[in-house]
């Protein structure tokens, strides 16, 4: 299998800071990457350059074949690569099922359409009940899993998903993590952003761990958990030694 | 794309109140109301209100495509207005061609227009985008006053009030009325079948959160500078209108800051973001304010802007979603916004 | 070449008042988000105020500076109290339309008080100076010096003093301010007085050199609005500079150009910094886009 996305030596500064610093790396279809790294490590960074939010400052892009650096977020959804955000952006004036809408309109012209595929995604990930409810009125959790509805209206071939369990109780994250897990299946390959341990480890296939926007590990699961450097970036020197 | 949808189908028959791309029962009487008014040929001060109640309800349902719709808070619009007004008018007294085919010319540029607006405010919010949209039409209004072979500097156009079909000119006010309310019509059925289609929505997202909409995969600068583009057109074609019932067009008023405050306000007091508030808005205000004028403009010069004024800060502060939204909020209803 | 220079001159100085009337605008977006759209009807009942004290009381306007600044200051408290406060906490739009719904009320409530007629002030200065072959009004120059204390006085409170330091962090982020115990609304209230005050110094400067009417406001708040995008919404020092610019560009075009163009020049001035430096000249990173969904 070829790669669905590959990224070369991808950089993005503010400033004088580095956020994300030289990352390479390669996702192959029907694969479940886990990304991984302390908070400020520059995830979000790298989701934000691979969905066309920010441009990067050096390297490349390619998707599906293409060149898609520097392209703007509209476009790169168009193409097929979904995102979540981590802080949850519903459409606040609309109702649950009009934001899931939304994104189905990507691929349905008609509202009928559009409605009937944001009504089968809503029971997807369990928010039917709420599908005529003001999204204003949702908790954190309940949204963070309208961010997973939207993504996925949009039947995109690769979808990045920035650490939706947050908020959510050890039922619905044995509940969601299932549900990620069956997602390479569908044909939709994921980038997934976690700090949930439990869920990323069970379902990727591959892991990359990240610190201060540089690469710093990357293989199974298994193997990063026991990687010197992983330890060390997460718990400090001392561990790592220990 | 009908204005009845199934999927927004209650159910069973049409709803009472003003629904998201459906037509309710509030509405078809509301209609049937206007026609009768029309129709009755009542005493002529009273027509002069009832045709800019009409002419200004479409001008706020047009201000609301860009300013409720896709969040474009616009104090400019009276330079699509103005636009609008003085092409058709100078293609009629100059070139001789109807007004009927004028107005069509006078939304084009007018929509050209609203498209550089959007295009030079493309990285602007908020305030700065509000502040853009009011010089921009100062440039305009300074561009027309200054531009005397063009517009007929400050003195104005004006067009001869010998009434002809061709020339759009009419000897009765009640035709005068039904064309406003032809236009009135018109735009709030674009606005109707706006509010339950993927544009519509698409403009809804750019308004609510930009960036989630981005993610969707709408384009944002192309959205707002189509809504603007829609909002100018429509605009301008009231502005048209205008020009044919005043005879006289003054770039001053035309183009002004005032002006363009009204198209802002009356869809604010009636509610933004939905289709019925704006022709509230404007029955209740344009009535209002025409009472007030004519009853307390003469006990002291600015009595009835002093009236007005307060009456519109009350209303602005005790009901923020208009009278769209006090009307649902009387009946239980989600309010749609 | 001494034309030049005069209207240079002319325009620094006139600019520098432009900027004092504009200072307190920029200091409440800064701080508060908002635009208040009756900027320009503060000003003109402060010049009411000012004439009003002169006229009656024989005093010359930079004496009644000392009624007036803090009358501004108490006014500027009670509109931000009955009117600002409330609207704060609905969507953007009440602001807007909230300030400008005060500013018809002012500006007709003036009407009805004072009628249309235009309100001057006897010359205060027999004289203009004159410098080889320039003029300068007194007056002018007065507003001048005027302005510069007052810029100097601001930017040491906004550096030295704790309130300073609170406005600067309520600037930066209000959430984390009220979080690191700094009294917010307080802030915002403080900072809605203290610009309805500045504009009550500006008014007691201009009154000697512009006459009052009801609507006087609107030609100002326009300039004003001009200087504050100009200049950086939030800064100070972009007010200044803003200023400089429009009292320039307004008195060369003035002459060079035509009178009814001086207006048209920095409307387009304007344009062109929105769309190429939209944070203006001076302004935080990022002001143009702040936007109603944060």
């Amino acid at each position: 299998m070829s790669a669905l996305l590959e990224v070369r030596h991808l950089s993005r500064s503010f400033r004088t800071v580095p956020a994300v610093n030289d990352v390479s790396f390669a996702v192959r279809e029907g694969e479940l990457l886990g990304l991984m790294g302390p908070n400020g490590a520059g995830k979000s960074t790298l989701f934000n350059l691979i969905a066309g939010v920010l441009p990067p400052s050096a390297g490349e892009i390619i998707y599906d074949g293409k060149t898609v650096t520097g392209w703007k977020a509209h476009d790169m959804a168009r193409v097929g690569i979904a995102r979540t955000f981590q802080i949850p952006k519903p459409y606040r004036q609309l109702s649950v099922i009009e934001n899931v809408m939304l994104s189905a309109f990507l691929r349905e012209k008609s509202t009928a359409g559009a409605r009937r595929v944001a009504a089968t995604t809503l029971e997807e990930v369990g928010l039917g009940e709420f599908a005529e409810s003001p999204a204003s009125a949702l908790t954190v959790g309940l949204l963070k899993r309208l961010e997973v509805a939207r993504a996925l209206a949009m039947r995109p071939k690769l979808v990045l998903f920035d650490e939706i369990m947050a908020g959510l109780t050890p039922t619905e994250v044995g509940a969601m993590t299932s549900f990620v897990a069956q997602l390479p299946a569908r044909g939709i390959t994921v980038i997934w952003v976690e700090h949930v341990l439990y869920a990323i480890m069970k379902t990727a296939t591959r892991m990359i761990v990240i610190n201060r926007g540089k690469q710093i590990a990357e293989g199974t699961p298994a193997a990063m958990a026991r990687d010197p450097a992983v330890v060390k970036a997460y718990l400090g020197e001392e561990i790592a030694i220990a | 794309m009908s204005i009845i949808l199934d999927a927004n189908a209650p159910k069973g028959g049409i709803p009472k109140l003003p629904q998201r791309g459906q037509v309710s029962w509030f509405e078809i009487i509301l209609l049937l109301a206007c026609i009768g008014v029309v129709a009755s040929g009542v005493a002529h001060g009273l027509m002069d209100v009832i045709v800019l109640s009409f002419l200004f309800a479409g001008l706020a349902l047009a201000w609301n495509i860009a300013g409720g719709y896709a969040g474009l808070i616009s104090f400019g619009h009276s330079a699509f207005f103005g636009v609008g007004a003085f092409t058709s008018t100078i293609l009629l007294t100059r070139h001789d061609l109807s007004p009927w085919i004028g107005i069509w010319i006078g939304a084009l540029i007018a929509a050209a227009f609203g498209s550089i607006l959007a295009i030079i405010c493309a990285r602007l919010r908020g305030p700065f985008f509000i502040l853009s949209t009011l010089a921009f039409a100062e440039v305009v209004r300074i561009i027309a006053l200054n531009w005397a072979s063009l517009t007929g500097g400050p003195e104005g156009l004006s067009i001869p009030p010998t009434s002809s079909l061709a020339d759009m000119v009419f000897a009765s006010k009640s035709v005068y009325a039904a064309l406003m309310l032809g236009y009135l019509v018109v735009v709030y059925g674009i606005t109707k079948g706006l509010e339950a289609s993927r544009f519509g929505y698409y403009l809804f997202a750019i308004r609510d959160n930009e960036d989630a909409a981005a993610a969707a995969g709408v384009n944002p600068l192309a959205g707002r500078a189509a809504a603007m583009a829609l909002s100018a057109a429509l605009t301008g074609i009231g502005g048209s209108l205008f020009a044919q019932y005043f005879l006289y067009l003054d770039p001053t008023y035309l183009i002004s800051p005032e002006l363009s405050f009204q198209f802002a306000l009356l869809p604010a007091v009636g509610g933004l973001g939905t289709a019925i508030g704006p022709v509230l808005g404007s029955f209740l205000i344009t009535p209002l304010s025409e009472l007030l004028r004519s009853y307390f403009g003469s006990a002291a010069a600015g009595l009835h802007l002093v009236i007005y004024s307060l009456g519109l800060l009350g209303v602005m502060l005790y009901f923020p979603s208009g009278l769209a939204g006090a009307l649902n909020k009387l009946t239980r209803r989600r309010p749609f916004s | 070449m001494a034309t030049f220079l005069q209207l240079l001159l002319s325009g620094i100085l006139i600019g520098s008042v432009y900027a004092l009337m504009s200072i307190g605008l920029t200091l409440i977006f800064g701080v508060l988000r908002i635009v208040n759209f009756a900027h320009g009807e503060f000003l003109m009942i402060a010049m009411y105020g000012a004439w009003a004290i002169t006229h009656l009381l024989g005093l010359n306007p930079y004496a009644a500076a000392i009624a007036i600044v803090p009358a501004m200051f108490l006014f500027g408290g009670l509109v931000y109290l009955l009117i600002v406060r409330p609207a704060l906490d609905k969507p953007h739009l009440v602001v807007v339309f909230a300030t400008m719904a005060l500013s018809i009320f002012l500006q007709n409530a003036a009407l009805m008080a004072m009628t249309a007629d235009l309100r001057d002030i006897p010359p205060i200065f027999a004289h203009s100076l004159t410098i080889g072959p320039i003029y300068v009004k007194v007056e002018l120059l007065l507003g001048f010096i005027i302005t510069l204390i007052c810029t100097v006085g601001l930017q040491w409170i906004i550096k030295r003093t704790y309130l300073g330091k609170a406005i600067r962090a309520t600037v930066q982020d209000g959430e984390a301010a009220m979080l690191m115990g700094i009294p917010v609304p307080r802030i915002f209230l403080i900072t809605f007085a203290a610009g309805s005050a500045l504009v009550g110094l500006a008014a007691c400067v201009m009154v000697p050199l512009f006459s009052v009417f009801p609507s006087v406001g609107l030609n100002f708040v326009l300039i004003a609005f001009v200087i504050v995008v100009l200049g950086g919404m939030g800064s100070i020092e972009g007010a200044l500079l803003g200023g400089f610019c429009v009292g320039v560009i307004q008195s060369l075009s003035g002459y060079y150009v035509a009178p009814a163009f001086g207006q048209l020049f920095f409307f387009v001035l304007f344009l062109l910094v929105m769309i190429f430096r939209p944070n203006g000249l001076l302004g935080q990173q990022g002001a143009a886009t702040v936007g109603m969904n944060d």
